[in-house]
């Protein structure tokens, strides 16, 4: 707030004020008569007729700047501000789009945004000030302010009626997109019923107690002569509210339990369902389906590799993974040594970069000399040779004892199949084995009422019987509809595009797609997510719509 | 600020021969104080700043959700590097999470709720003359600022910010490679964490040792105001649980920087290879993590109740409903808040059975709370209720403990929370019943005390506007947000234009922005109230509110040592407020009575005239007055 404008502005309501009172004739009749139809006005009226007054003044401000100001001649380096064609408000109904192409008239849209702001500083403005003018009219007519006790208890109610009201729309409106629809998995079903169940009662209380607590606010607001009731407790009545909540807890958590035993515990001993490994990594899923033998082959971070992304223990891979394992250790061992001599070239490239005036060239030279000088490359060589030893011993140590070795080597991963998208069998109980490569991931697939951490070193796993096709889902919510597999831990740069597409099938859709993917030995390449911001430049970024960077991520495939 | 005429106070101490005083210098008067009272205003007002801090990380991030394809030009000039174009990076985008969820939970609601209320109230309101060691006291706030310093400072380190999360989970918090905010950004944030624990330890073993052995003459237990006991029992949960959280962090220092394994195992990670980490679990941090982490809960939550218990009781002229029934579901809300932390790991793939016993005993709090609601709302009926800005905050709490509360019922439930973990659903859940909560308690205790900490009055009126605003704003940012996460949308998504399917909630999220920024603004106004009417407000009377507590019996202006004179002794519970046998509605706790008993019990008849068309049930005439509202009769 600025000061001097504040002081100002007081002056001139002062000056206003006093000459008013004092000189003009016509103008004291004027107050007069304007007081008087004032104070004939009882308190709401007042408020209202205050609140409107200001209400208006901020429209009237807000519209004239929004009005004047061309938003397009308010470019900032790299911002043009052409692209809104979506609407700042309005019902869910209106699907989002990505902005396509720049419409001319669009500029409206972007006004009303920054005229959003202006209202807001404004508002502050005129908050300020008017408490401001208030308080100094009601010092110098004498006359007392708002009572704001009464205020307050009518916002109270308003508060009240609003928010139910506003509830109740949100229940309508953004209800029915709750749980996504119906579950599309067996022990969804029960889920949802106990959600609903939970919905309703804690519906029922949260009304009832934000009726009471505003109601109450609201009626026993502060009077003249009133004296509240000295009531200090009631021991019948506390025991009562313990007493309910308690019984309804119970029943919930009764019902909780029984509802959670349903999705642990579907499948204990693990005979009933097929098993799928789903295997995660920065960022991207993987699901591994059996074969033919029905068996999952044993897989290890160990032997995890640039043909062998998911480690399977498929001894010919393993074998050159420990080949270029030595041959990497060798590299970094003659990096190692030759590091004063780098050191020197560094310089002298650094020389030559100063003298062509490269500063780009020079920084990032710099750069790796400091490195160099500070010791950190020589660390990070040793860490990594320390690393890679380690890792071929403990390789090593798994082909020298038969018995370990046997338990490794099964040959049953040869028939596995690596896939990238994950193909399920309605009416099927499918047990995932979650592995994870680096990080704690998460798999949530919603529409199933399905989750599980993907914690590195911690088999974990999750059972579930899918009980709709995509046909089917496709059916009830468009035909643009895929069932997807989201990261719902927090895992890295690119988590919020790390998802997978997950189809629901007949036995023998599911075969025929099988059939079509290329077995375990050759693993194809995982998805890689790269964020959508690193794929292209500024100058395009707000002209791509986020269909364009779907279609270049496909190309980069 | 009231210390000018410190002097004069002086002359007047002396005069009464208690103490030897010397004039302090500015240093020792006003940077390192040994004196409760400045010591609390140091925390109000660093609270105030790191609060203003991780609202406008929320206000930028909350621009990238609402506008995920377009870009800001001013985004650029704030950010550089990493608002390239005008839009923010995703690495970038974390680290505001990561750091407006540390900063709210840790150095606001921890630090600047319960660090400075405890400060001020403790010794005020139990009649002491200071800390049991001030000399410690001033040690949590310089460990706590230098906390800050350091986690502030992370923002000037080229890789940026810790950015998994405010949990920082390992493996990606421990592994320097896994994201470029798991760099020097995560070893700052581990330090700052450090640090800021152990000014939560000096300060909570203060705050303890205060409560238990320092009160007045006639101050026993059942005589201590609500806000009292939730200090206590705060400074207790912290005392217990933050330890935990250091050998957890500790372990995670480790493993960053000396290679050991406590929560690495069975690793490779891109452009590394195979770590050669083994044996460790990364559930074992969640457990240690959340052993502190649910007690911090109600470490932010408990002292923003006792705070309403004596805000909404001086404000509707009423005692309490139910004194002992607050301070026994503290206690068990206390106690019960140990051993609920699974409840945040239904999903980790631990062993169901452990998931159904954490399901049990997180149900079984929401007992206590829900006493606790309903003796507020007994406490307001038949009231005779004073809208201070403080009453509303209070108000405003009580709703929003509602609110949050019962979306508890379903995240504490495993079954349920296995769709639910990690949705929007959390994200609104514990924004209301936490964030939003704890934050009205903070500004109810701030309208509510300022006089007493700065001898002004605030402005009424802006704080009522300041309320309303924010109050709005809150339901509008944070409601909608609850049907986002049933409709599966995950929590900490950078970017929702990737997913086809969030795209109906783009409006939403457009809207939760502006609200965002309507309370933003609304900020401003309390940010003008609060630092113009330290120096220009009304000046405050001795008992503004008519309150009944001991501290507003303590001169206006501070003087060392609080009370010239002896300790005035007590004689009453604290909310004696309009007992039928006195003309005033309040009966300050230090005033000499009739040598009454700690309980009055209002005489039968005087209880029959309120409750006289309606027989003699109580049950009977609360549930009455609330059919009242529909058959509009006069209660």
């Amino acid at each position: 707030m600025n000061c001097s404008k504040l002081q100002q502005c007081r002056k001139i309501v002062i000056f206003f004020l006093q000459f008013i009172k004092n000189n003009n004739k016509f103008a004291h009749d004027l107050k007069k008569t304007i007081s008087s139809f004032y104070s004939r006005m009882n308190t709401i009226t007042k408020n209202i007729f205050k609140l409107a007054l200001v209400a208006g003044i901020i429209f009237f401000a807000a519209s004239l700047i929004s009005k004047s100001v061309d938003i397009h001649q308010l470019k900032v380096d790299g911002y043009s501000a052409e692209t809104i064609e979506k609407p700042l408000f309005g019902t869910d109904e209106i699907v989002y789009e990505a902005p396509k192409e720049v419409a001319a008239n669009d500029a409206v849209a972007t006004r009303v945004k920054w005229s959003l702001l202006l209202f807001v500083i404004i508002l502050i403005m005129v908050i300020a000030n008017a408490f401001d003018i208030s308080a100094l009219t009601a010092k110098l007519t004498g006359k007392q302010a708002i009572n704001s006790n009464n205020v307050n208890k009518w916002i109270m109610l308003i508060f009240l009626v609003v928010g139910l009201s506003a509830t109740a729309w949100e229940y309508a409106v953004h209800g029915k997109h709750a749980l996504l629809g119906n579950a599309s998995s067996e022990h969804g079903a029960i889920y949802d019923s106990m959600f609903n169940i939970t919905l309703i009662l804690t519906t029922i209380v949260f009304v009832i107690t934000q009726i009471l607590l505003f109601y109450f606010s609201f009626r026993y607001a502060k009077k003249d002569g009133q004296k509240a009731l000295y009531y200090a407790h009631n021991n019948r009545l506390e025991v009562f509210w313990t007493i309910i909540p308690a019984i309804v807890l119970t029943l919930l958590v009764l019902r909780g339990h029984q509802t959670w035993r349903s999705i642990v515990y579907a499948d204990v001993d693990g005979t009933k369902s097929t098993n799928i490994e789903i295997f995660a990594f920065q960022f991207g899923w993987n699901a591994r389906y059996a074969g033919d033998d029905g068996i999952l082959g044993v897989a290890d971070y160990k032997f995890i590799s640039g043909k062998n992304k998911l480690g399977l223990a498929y001894e010919p891979e393993v074998d050159s993974l420990v080949v270029e394992l030595k041959a990497a250790i060798l590299s970094d061992q003659q990096a190692l040594d030759n590091l004063p001599k780098t050191l020197e070239s560094l310089k002298a490239d650094w020389q030559a970069a100063k003298d062509m005036q490269d500063q780009e060239a020079m920084s990032s030279i710099k750069k790796e000399i400091e490195e160099i000088n500070c010791g950190d490359r020589k660390d990070d060589l040793n860490a990594s040779i320390k690393r890679k030893t380690k890792q071929l011993e403990r390789i090593a140590s798994i082909k020298k004892d038969p018995a370990v070795y046997a338990t490794y080597f099964t040959k049953a991963e040869e028939d596995d199949i690596v896939t990238q998208e994950l193909h399920l069998v309605k009416n099927k109980l499918v047990t995932f084995k979650f592995r994870s490569r680096d990080i704690i991931h998460s798999a949530w697939l919603p529409h199933f009422r399905a989750q599980m951490n993907v914690v590195p070193g911690m088999p974990t796993r999750f059972t579930f019987m899918p009980t709709k096709t995509t046909k089917e889902a496709k059916a009830e919510n468009g035909p643009d509809f895929e069932y997807y597999l989201y990261c719902n831990k927090i895992c890295g740069t690119s988590h919020y595009n790390m998802k997978m597409k997950v189809v629901i099938e007949s036995q023998e859709e599911v075969d025929a797609w099988l059939k079509t993917q290329q077995p375990a030995f050759k693993p194809m390449p995982a998805v890689i997510a790269v964020p959508a911001v690193y794929l292209k430049d500024s100058a395009t970024m707000t002209k791509d719509s986020s269909k364009n960077i779907t279609k270049k991520k496909l190309a980069l495939r | 600020m009231s210390t000018e005429t410190l002097t004069a106070t002086h002359t007047h101490q002396d005069e009464h021969a208690h103490h030897e005083h010397h004039e302090p210098s500015f240093i020792r008067k006003y940077v390192f104080s040994t004196d409760h009272k400045m010591i609390s205003k140091q925390f109000l007002i660093t609270g105030i700043i790191m609060g203003c801090l991780g609202m406008l990380m929320s206000l930028l991030f909350r621009i990238q959700l609402a506008w995920p394809d377009e870009s800001f030009g001013f985004l650029e000039s704030l950010l550089g590097k990493w608002a390239k174009g005008g839009k923010i990076d995703p690495n970038y985008y974390m680290a505001l999470v990561t750091i407006h969820g540390t900063i709210m939970v840790f150095y606001v609601l921890t630090a600047g709720l319960s660090g400075t209320f405890s400060n001020l109230l403790i010794p005020l309101q139990v009649g002491a003359r200071d800390m049991a060691s001030p000399f410690m006291n001033m040690l949590s706030y310089w460990f706590f600022f230098a906390s800050s310093v350091v986690l502030l400072s992370s923002f000037a380190v080229e890789t940026g910010p810790a950015s998994s999360g405010w949990t920082v989970y390992p493996p990606l918090s421990a592994l320097q490679k896994a994201m470029p905010g798991s760099g020097l950004g995560t070893t700052l944030w581990l330090v700052a964490i450090i640090l800021f624990i152990v000014s939560a330890l000096l300060g909570g073993i203060n705050y303890i040792v205060t409560v238990l052995n320092m009160r007045t003459k006639g101050m026993s237990m059942n005589r201590l105001p609500l806000t009292i006991w939730a200090f206590l029992l705060t400074a207790c949960l912290g005392l217990l649980s933050f330890p935990v959280l250091l050998g957890a962090g500790l372990f995670l220092i480790f493993d960053r920087s000396f290679g050991t394994s406590f929560y690495l195992s069975d690793i490779y990670l891109n452009g590394i290879g195979a770590m050669t980490n083994s044996g460790g679990s990364p559930i074992m941090y969640q457990h240690l993590f959340w052993f502190l982490g649910h007690p911090e809960v109600y470490i932010i939550l408990l002292p923003a109740l006792g705070i309403t218990s004596e805000v909404i009781a001086t404000n509707a002229r009423k005692p309490i409903f139910g004194y002992s029934a607050m301070v026994i579901s503290l206690l068990s809300i206390a106690v019960l808040s140990f051993i609920v932390w699974g409840h945040h790991m239904f999903i980790t793939g631990m062993n169901p059975f452990l998931g159904t016993v954490f399901m049990y005993v997180t149900l079984i709090i929401a007992v206590p709370s829900a006493v606790k609601t309903f003796n507020y709302l007994a406490t307001l009926w038949k009231g005779n209720i004073r809208f201070t800005p403080a009453m509303m905050f209070a108000i405003g709490l009580v709703s929003f403990f509602i609110s949050g509360g019962l979306t508890g019922i379903y995240l504490g439930n495993a079954a349920l929370d296995v769709q639910l973990h990690d949705s929007y659903f959390v994200v609104a859940h514990f924004h209301l019943v936490m964030g939003s909560a704890a934050i009205f308690g903070m500004f109810s205790g701030i309208y509510h005390w300022f006089p007493k900490m700065f001898g002004r009055m605030m402005n009424n009126t802006l704080g009522s506007i300041h309320f309303w605003l924010t109050f709005a704003s809150a339901y509008m940012v944070f409601f909608p947000m609850h049907f986002m996460g049933l409709a599966g949308v995950p929590r900490r998504y950078y970017q929702f234009s990737l997913i086809p399917e969030f795209g109906i909630w783009m409006n939403v999220n457009i809207f939760i922005t502006v609200s965002a920024f309507l309370g933003g603004a609304a900020q401003l106004l309390f940010l003008y109230n609060f630092f113009r009417s330290i120096f220009k407000g009304k000046p405050a009377t001795q008992n503004p509110w008519e309150s009944n507590t001991l501290e507003w019996s303590a001169p206006i202006k501070h003087l060392h040592g609080n009370w010239p004179g002896d300790i005035p002794a007590v004689y009453r519970g604290p909310h004696e407020y309009s007992r039928p046998d006195r003309d005033l509605d309040y009966f300050p706790q230090h005033e000499v009575g009739n040598g009454e008993p700690v309980h009055y019990e209002a005489p039968a008849e005087t209880q029959k005239t309120y409750a006289s068309d309606n027989k003699d049930s109580a049950t009977k005439v609360f549930f009455s007055s609330f059919a009242h509202l529909f058959l509009l009769k006069k209660a």
